[in-house]
């Protein structure tokens, strides 16, 4: 489309490409690009490098602007973007930084059930899910709440979900942050976004939003992967949701309200949508407060999610939620803006990490993993194609060191969704994946072809690159056998 | 010339572009664009009718004023995002735009659309939000044309 700005991609090492800092006016700091040489070609192809590049313009951004191997275009930061701000120097949040889905985001449940239990029931299993999980646009869920009660979901998040009975301890433990962001400000949220989620926490949305059966495939650590509750033959279960319309309206609301807050502050943006303000302002204040209310949003609602997904799958196998084994393996955020302590150049610094399309990999001896996983780093999941495999990876003390412990968040995109849409022209994409052993349920009358495994990058060779450059490491693949859709 | 909108590629997003002979048009042709990817424009009826009204920011021109293509721009996207309102917070589907007024200090418009009802609309896109990424609007001799970015 537009012009095509000319950015220079120097080669640092097998796995990472730097934007030097000159490349564009205004840089402050290097871009670096982690990408195979094969996953390059397409990066190329698009102008998510020039994005690394703007983002690299924000104040405070410390060592560098980051994308991981599965960037691709956004609208002002790519997809698959990290950028720390260093709050005691001026340090800036931006909305586009963290995406409209604000704490989109992966939970995972492992089981005690085997392939051969699940594959001859798989029909019956992904129709009840597709009955009993409100999925698809305008389908709202049946947690009716009160702006009162909304309140309540921005300040305690998933525990909120726990005090109606719908969660455990364990869960809460097994999510990031605990499930809760602490300096949530249900104040900072406007009414059209309290109006948009009183009926949708417990629904799963559309677009790239999926719960899907999996089969634990193959098992590359045995340590970690025992720790996580998963062992070759098992089946786990994938949720992929976040906040849903409270989240994009919060969003909307903040890029509009920020508006003139560059100007105010002094800041040059090379694109409208990049805008932003110190995080020690009361613009910058405002906005992580609202932004910390769809967070907790996000995280009670695949908390509800998890739990109509266990009664399902229990009504379904005539069995107890209990004696199926049906725990959290983990929940992770990859649409997040977070306050975080890394070490840089040597001292502790205050840093406000944006991570848009990219997850938290926090390496062993985390503080903030629970004790289950304090030896093996924190449990990373890395959702597929419906039609390939999903990952579950651990974070690194190297991600701690290079990329404030964040790693890749899918397959990222390769097709548009129109393109997509032509390539499923004549097709039967049902029929193909249920001969390719998935079966799947959708809403929508595009939705499939949209989300068709072609549209996206080979994840096998997203993962192997974090894995290789020492982002993350492989733990387990997981093979999809049943998936609803919205 | 007529107003018209297609749809342009954006790896994860969708964009609309548009072309008319007056800013008005434009918008109009923007509106019903945006609503054409969440529901079939034919199974929309023009059974209820609903008024949308941006103020731009600040806005200095005297009314009446023909907008440049600059000070266009936000009122572009805040009235998408308005008119995007009636479906996300009333589920309100809109068929037909028409714009009132339009100048450098707002846009008015009348729109006419139906509730959402399940049993006959069948929903395309879910459109998270109105984007200003490479958001853009210029005149050349043909007329005016607008480009915006849908999260999709």
């Amino acid at each position: 489309m537009a012009e095509r700005a000319k950015i220079t991609m120097e080669r640092i090492d097998q796995y990472r490409w730097r934007i030097p800092k000159g490349t564009r006016p205004g840089m402050r700091v290097d871009g670096v690009i982690y990408a195979s040489d094969k996953l390059m070609e397409h990066i190329r192809g698009e102008q998510a490098a020039e994005q690394v590049a703007n983002v690299a313009t924000l104040p405070g951004i410390v060592r560098a602007s980051l994308a991981m191997p599965d960037i691709h275009w956004g609208y002002g930061f790519c997809i698959g973007g990290v950028a720390a701000m260093d709050i005691d120097q001026g340090g800036v949040v931006s909305p586009g930084g963290v995406g409209y889905d604000i704490n989109c985001g992966v939970r995972l449940l492992r089981s005690d059930l085997t392939e051969a239990q699940v594959r001859p029931r798989m029909k019956e299993l992904v129709d009840q899910l597709f009955r009993d999980v409100p999925c698809g646009v305008g389908v709202g869920g049946s947690l009716r709440l009160s702006d009162k009660q909304l309140r309540q979901v921005c300040l305690k998040g998933a525990a909120y979900v726990a005090e109606l009975g719908l969660a455990d301890e364990e869960d809460l433990a097994c999510t990031e942050a605990g499930g809760c962001l602490e300096g949530a400000d249900p104040d900072a949220v406007q009414p059209a976004a309290y109006k948009r989620g009183n009926d949708q926490c417990g629904t799963l949305g559309s677009g790239n939003h999926f719960a899907e059966i999996q089969l634990v495939e193959e098992i590359y650590d045995e340590k970690a992967a025992a720790a996580m509750g998963l062992a070759e033959g098992g089946v786990a279960v994938m949720i992929h949701s976040g906040s849903r319309g409270f989240g994009y309206q919060i969003c909307d609301d903040a890029i509009k309200a920020l508006r003139n807050a560059p100007r105010k502050f002094g800041i040059e943006l090379p694109d409208r949508q990049l805008v932003c303000a110190p995080v020690e302002s009361p613009e910058g204040r405002r906005y992580l407060g609202a932004m910390r209310a769809a967070a907790n949003y996000a995280w009670a609602n695949r908390q509800a999610l998890a739990h109509l997904v266990r009664k399902a799958l229990a009504h379904q196998m005539k069995a107890s939620v209990t004696s199926l084994g049906l725990r959290q393996v983990y929940d992770v955020a990859h649409n997040i803006a977070k306050i975080e302590t890394h070490e840089l150049d040597g001292q502790l610094r205050r840093l406000c990490v944006h991570r848009k399309g990219a997850t938290r990999a926090f390496g062993p001896g985390h503080p903030e993993l629970p004790a289950r996983y304090r030896d093996i780093g924190q449990p990373v999941l890395i959702p597929g194609d419906m039609g390939t495999a999903s990952y579950v990876l651990a974070g690194t003390a190297e991600a701690m060191a290079r990329t404030f412990g964040s790693t890749c968040h899918g397959a990222g995109r390769v097709l548009s969704r129109a393109a997509a849409i032509r390539a499923a022209r004549g097709r039967q994409l049902e029929k193909e994946l249920a001969e390719a052993g998935v079966i799947v349920r959708a809403r929508g009358r595009t939705g499939l072809a949209e989300e068709q495994p072609d549209a996206y990058k080979d994840v096998h060779e997203v993962v192997e690159t974090v894995h290789a450059a020492g982002l993350s490491r492989k733990v387990a693949r997981l093979k999809p056998m049943g998936v609803i859709k919205g | 010339m007529t107003k018209h909108c297609e749809t342009f590629e954006h790896t994860a997003d969708l964009g609309l572009e548009a072309r008319a002979d007056s800013p008005a048009e434009l918008l109009e042709a923007l509106g019903e664009g945006l609503y054409a990817q969440i529901c079939q424009p034919r199974d929309i009826r023009l059974r209820q009718k609903r008024r949308v009204q941006v103020a731009a920011e600040g806005a200095a021109s005297p009314r009446g004023h023909e907008p440049d293509a600059a000070a266009l721009e936000l009122l572009v996207a805040d009235f998408l995002r308005e008119l995007l309102r009636l479906f996300h917070l009333e589920r309100f589907l809109v068929g037909r735009v028409r714009v009132e007024r339009c100048d450098e200090t707002a846009v008015a418009a009348e729109v006419a659309g139906e509730s959402y009802d399940p049993a006959r609309h069948e929903l395309g896109l879910e459109i998270k939000a109105v984007t200003y990424h490479q958001l853009k609007v210029a005149r050349d001799r043909s007329g005016w044309l607008a480009r915006v970015i849908l999260d999709i």
